[in-house]
């Protein structure tokens, strides 16, 4: 999927609580983009611009739960 | 142009199809019948939920409205148990016959069971549906020990459900390491060494020979081979699967491991297309018939089928499946076809990452990525071009692995 061009850039927080009305997403279920994104920015205080793929408040689940910010 | 499909199975393959279809066939009769009792749902996330890591309502991808509003027919709880395809219809178990135009059947597979005395009996588990999930979650809640059968993708599912929810297993496996087949020992003990942090205990040269119950037929314990016993409340089974290839005994349609079917997912009826892990395709990428069972395969496949059902050859199924293992601290990925090919190279790369490249007649078929995924574009990028990399095989084991660096490499 290609990178929107809205200037935001997404940030992963590890998080351990999913709430009911998540949108939680396998890491197998993302495009090449969002896992290249979810293998740099996992565990990493970096940010990336953002994908397609991925919204503001999902939730991916990596080798923890991680949670989409977006700025 | 045909304007009544009819798919059988809500799984991601039926469910993408269906997506497609209503996309871009407006008007179209859409049909979906599954025997399950609930709509399309994440089947990668249910051992998640038996881990206790994630709530259920998440895991529902698409709930009963979403059928109303695509308007799309759905039918729960209906076995299809025949296929007329003279005369274009499928009938059910519950009686009722559908007629159909173009039919995909994207019914996957069945978990096998051990073929050992009491392999049925109570706390035995198999996995594949969000029911056996929930008793999954139920069971292991209430055990103490445990025993999982199976060294492969599934049954290291079973392993972490066991360590998350705090119960003692072991872990019986022919051979001597995890998934031998795509394995060498060395990158295996990197998987035994993440269980064993997790209660979690390896046995090797392995196996189950039989089941004991106790009086109300419930499995006290596994015996191996050689006679050992180890004592269990629960037992995970994850052998493999028998494709569901029994619907279609009666047909003229072609069956071998699974649904044969072209690059267009056409079994060799021209209006019945199947897509998912059920089909024997033609593996445009490996350049022989081959079979995926992966969610990302079986989501690209449904799709593929309703463009071609919509009009045949209008696009070919032409992908590099992978699958992930997330239970651990490290990212596992096992790409392409890492069982098979002519020759491999591995290596450990820094502590804690390994890597293994299959290669068939010199071109990368498949790998396995422990710790460190970065080289996954990559290595995915090389099985689409069919790149040939033989004499260069070693570059592929550099830690920052690009494909630039075999292009140098060849131009020289
Ligand atoms: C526990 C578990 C964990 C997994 N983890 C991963 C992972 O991490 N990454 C990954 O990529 N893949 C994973 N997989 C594999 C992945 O889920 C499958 O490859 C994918 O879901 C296959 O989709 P499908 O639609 O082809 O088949 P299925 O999802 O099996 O759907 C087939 C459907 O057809 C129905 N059906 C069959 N016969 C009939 C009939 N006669 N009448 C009516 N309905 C019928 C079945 O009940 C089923 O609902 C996992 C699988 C399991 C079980």
């Amino acid at each position: 999927m290609s990178l929107r061009e809205t200037g935001r850039r997404l940030r992963l927080r590890r998080t351990g609580w999913i709430p009911p009305d998540a949108r939680v997403r396998h890491y197998d279920e993302l495009g090449e983009e969002a896992q290249i994104l979810v293998r740099e920015l996992a565990g990493r205080p970096r940010t990336a611009p953002e994908t397609g793929d991925l919204d503001d408040g999902d939730f991916v689940k990596f080798t923890d739960y991680y949670q989409v910010r977006t700025r | 142009m045909s304007n009544s499909y009819v798919i059988v199975g809500d799984g991601i393959a039926g469910a993408s199809a269906a997506e497609t279809l209503r996309e871009e066939a407006p008007d179209a009769e859409i049909t979906v019948l599954t025997d399950e009792g609930e709509s399309l749902y994440n089947r990668i996330l249910i051992k998640e939920y038996a881990k206790g890591k994630l709530p259920e309502a998440p895991i529902s991808i698409h709930q009963e409205e979403w059928y109303d509003d695509h308007d799309v027919d759905l039918r729960l709880n209906t076995v299809v148990v025949d296929i007329d395809v003279e005369n274009d219809a499928i009938h059910t178990h519950e009686g009722e016959t559908f007629e159909y135009d173009s039919l995909l059947l994207a019914i996957g597979g069945t978990p096998q069971q051990l073929p050992v005395e009491n392999a049925d009996a109570d706390g035995i588990h198999h996995f594949w549906t969000f029911q056996d999930a929930r008793r999954i979650k139920e069971s292991v809640e209430d055990a103490e020990k445990a025993v999982i059968v199976g060294a492969g993708l599934l049954g290291i599912d079973f392993a972490a459900i066991c360590g998350a929810q705090d119960v003692e297993a072991k872990y019986l496996m022919r051979g001597d390491n995890w998934w031998r087949y795509a394995l060498s020992e060395e990158g295996a003990e990197l998987m035994h060494e993440a269980m064993r942090k997790r209660g979690v205990e390896p046995v090797f040269d392995s196996g189950v020979d039989r089941f004991e119950v106790d009086d109300d037929g419930h499995v006290e314990a596994a015996v191996d081979p050689s006679g050992d016993r180890y004592e269990c409340d629960f037992a995970g089974v994850a052998i493999g699967l028998n494709f569901n290839t029994e619907l279609v005994e009666n047909t003229p349609l072609e069956v071998e491991d699974g649904l044969v079917v072209d690059e267009y997912m056409r079994t060799n009826v021209d209006n019945v297309f199947a897509a998912g892990d059920i089909t024997t395709f033609n593996d445009l990428v490996l350049g022989e018939q081959a079979k995926n069972g992966s969610w990302g395969s079986a989501k690209e496949q449904g799709t593929v089928a309703a463009r071609n059902m919509l009009e045949y050859e209008s696009e070919a199924f032409e992908w590099v499946s992978s699958y992930s293992i997330t239970h651990f601290d490290f990212p596992f990925l096992s790409f392409g076809h890492p069982t098979l090919g002519d020759d491999s190279v591995e290596a450990t790369t820094a502590e804690g990452e390994w890597r293994r490249v299959a290669l068939k007649n010199g071109k990368v078929v498949g790998g396995v990525l422990i710790g460190d995924l970065s080289p996954q574009s990559a290595f995915k990028q090389l099985m689409r071009e069919g790149r040939d990399v033989s004499g260069q095989t070693e570059l592929l084991m550099e830690p920052g692995f690009s494909v630039d660096d075999l292009a140098a490499t060849t131009q020289q």
